[in-house]
């Protein structure tokens, strides 16, 4: 926090400082009660509340304030740790206002350290305007993404959510409030640099609602491939009792289709618990599991329930480096389990189950509550699904119209027939 | 007749348990089954449960400060057939049934599932309308442990270990004679999960107290049941508990 900036904030009240200064302490002790992991340091735990508490009752503005909570949370190095703030949560009588969560109707990945354009929205404003896969963007607003590429890549150079977070700073920069327009410089797929003046519309699919998470856009897309391979894709885990049904009718419609195939890239999780409930279409055999959280207290088995009539083709999971949470859960699990083939590349690596409370200071706080440990035996924290096959998304494969993931995905299940 | 509610899907969610301060154990304990007689006693006597032949309830289900809410309708009939249906924001429908003989559990999450072994033992248990006069029949063994403070209530603690499955500790206030707590582990599909039910706002209808709120804490969690309005002997649908189509197609299988 630039002082600047800090200067561009409203002070806070003495009732705002002793909400944020309780804040801190629900977030310090929750985390010393809750933690998970055996080898939790309380020493050190109280030395950073030691620390940092000081600096919390000096806080004079909301994001200093919040700067500081987060601070604590960096300390853990953990994902699944956050502070959302209280004017993120949008009212769903009011989807305008949420979070100004509009975006240009593209999605990115950082390839080389590169933005590509990995998919372009049909019927978006950016396919409006000609934006094709495989095009690169070089700025937004004027401002150059090299530098700041270098540095997220240079942040994350050891960890596996590196593409995660490379591809969520590009995004970033491209959301904003729907009707707003943001200038974006391409280089398109002959090498022209060319400007787009792109409108910012809401995301595809309804809002969802679930606790103290903002509202987001659920969207689930299913089509067939060839005739006969059923292709699933959805953006969340959320709002079960819309896509539950949804995704057990797209592979009811698929019954005697050789295959099916789940795509999870760019997927960032959601309710854990759905990973299982979808398991359970493809899964005939019970007492399997996904996986095994561990708490403090006791473990608890992600128990799959099968769900007749149980598709018994072949199933393929894409997956990415933006494909999180809950999706590391599912394709790990039923990879470990035989039951799928995976095709991507390596998953995020943030695959803690947590929960969100709401602070006194009325911000939410998300906090892992557990461990998770696949079925094969592995933490996915920090390590990710390492798929069965590896297959890296190009520029070239992008402008070409091709999709090498899914391709190799394709090619394995009509070798199988 | 305690309150009844499914805490299978609830599982997936959470993580903890408590160990309440024992604040004594050398006073002379009353026998067990002097408690759990007192506790009918205390909550409307043995002729106002066998005047109860059927209830319904409505409520409200909430993950405690997680923002998390839904309805829930309870219906019960004697002997022992139950379905709670739990309606949440943000999930779905969630629903725990019996017709007395086969349990099931219904959600959009997980589909249709039939309990078995313990986990079906302790929901038949639970299902039983007069279960606080049938405890003779329901658990093979009932001993005073000691006094326990429940917040700063003292307790008489209870161990009841059923007949089939895991012993459950009952607290009882020594001074109400009323169920506040009760300790259990609960066998599922997700593993053994330790479970503390608080049993709270006692309220008579129909001669009888029943608690109010069940403020339950699974694996750190808290979930907070609340009835809102209780019925007895009213109009149930003769099919109510019957085993819905897509459980019985899970029996045929």
């Amino acid at each position: 926090m630039s002082i600047a900036a800090a200067h561009a904030q409203p002070p806070l009240t003495a009732g705002q400082k002793r909400l944020n200064i309780e804040s801190f302490e629900f977030i310090w002790s929750t985390i010393r009660d809750q933690s998970w992991d055996p080898g939790f340091d309380t020493v050190r735990w109280t030395a950073v509340r030691e620390e940092l508490r000081p600096k919390m009752e000096r806080a004079s503005t909301m994001p200093q304030a919040r700067a500081i909570m987060r601070e604590m949370l960096d300390r853990l190095g953990k994902s699944h740790f956050a502070i959302i703030p209280a004017d993120v949560y949008g009212d769903l009588d009011n989807p305008g206002e949420a979070g100004g969560s509009a975006t240009a109707g593209l999605d990115v990945r950082v390839l080389d350290g590169h933005a590509i354009v990995s998919t372009v929205d049909d019927g978006s404003p950016a396919a409006a305007q000609g934006v094709r896969p495989g095009w690169e963007i070089l700025g937004i607003e004027g401002v150059s993404l090299a530098p700041g590429l270098r540095r997220v890549a240079g942040q994350y150079a050891q960890s596996t959510t590196r593409e995660l977070f490379l591809a969520r700073s590009v995004l970033t920069k491209l959301s904003g409030a729907a009707g707003s327009k943001v200038r974006v410089e391409f280089l398109d797929a002959a090498g022209t640099s060319t400007a787009k003046q792109i409108e910012r519309i809401e995301p595809p699919g309804p809002l969802a609602k679930f606790g103290y998470l903002p509202p987001m856009h659920v969207w689930f897309k299913s089509r067939k491939l060839r005739g006969d391979i059923e292709y699933i894709t959805f953006n969340l885990f959320l709002d079960p009792a819309r896509l539950m049904p949804e995704f057990g009718d797209a592979v009811h419609s698929c019954a005697d289709c050789p295959g099916i195939i789940v795509d999870l890239r760019g997927n960032p999780g959601g309710l854990g618990i759905m990973a299982i409930g979808m398991a359970g279409w493809f899964i005939d055999t019970p007492d399997q599991r996904l996986g095994t959280m561990h708490t403090r207290q006791a473990p608890l088995k992600f128990t799959v329930n099968p769900r007749p009539p149980v598709y018994r083709g072949r199933l393929a999971i894409l997956v990415d480096g933006c494909s999180a949470s809950t999706s590391e859960i599912f394709a790990g699990g039923m990879k470990d389990l035989g039951r799928a083939r995976v095709f991507g590349t390596r998953t995020a690596g943030a695959a803690l189950p947590s929960a969100i409370d709401r602070l006194p200071n009325g911000d939410a706080f998300q906090h892992a509550l557990a461990d998770y440990i696949s079925e094969g035996g592995r933490s996915l924290e920090g390590e990710g699904v390492i798929p069965d096959v590896e297959v890296k998304l190009t520029r070239e494969a992008l402008a070409a119209g091709r999709d090498p993931a899914l391709d190799a995905a394709i090619e394995w299940i009509h070798a199988r027939k | 007749m305690y309150l009844r509610y499914p805490l299978g899907p609830l599982a997936v969610f959470m993580a903890l348990a408590w160990s309440p301060h024992v604040i004594a154990a050398d006073e002379q304990l009353p026998k067990a089954d002097r408690i759990l007689d007192k506790f009918v006693e205390a909550t409307g006597g043995k002729a106002a449960y066998e005047k109860v032949h059927n209830e319904k309830w409505t409520g409200s289900f909430e993950f405690v400060g997680k923002g998390i809410k839904g309805t829930a309708t309870s219906y019960s009939a004697e002997p022992n057939k139950t379905v709670i249906i739990v309606e949440l924001e943000g999930i779905g429908s969630m629903e725990d049934g019996t017709d007395g003989d086969t349990v099931w559990e219904r959600s959009v999450l997980q589909g249709p599932r039939i309990k078995q072994g313990d986990e079906r033992a302790h929901f038949l248990r639970e299902a039983m309308l007069q279960a606080p006069l049938h405890w003779r029949k329901l658990y093979k063994q009932a001993e005073t442990v000691g006094v326990e403070n429940v917040g700063d209530q003292a307790c008489y603690k209870v161990v009841l270990t059923p007949n089939e499955g895991k012993p459950e500790t009952h607290y009882y206030d020594k001074k109400t004679a009323l169920l506040v707590k009760v300790s259990m582990t609960m066998t599922t599909p997700n593993g053994e999960i330790p479970v503390e039910n608080a049993l709270s706002d006692y309220r008579g209808e129909f001669g009888l107290l029943q608690p109010h709120k069940v403020r339950s804490k699974v694996l750190g969690q808290e979930f907070l049941f609340t009835i809102d309005h209780a019925e007895y002997n009213v109009d149930i649908p003769k099919d109510r508990f019957d085993v819905p189509a897509d459980v019985k197609a899970l029996m045929a299988k």
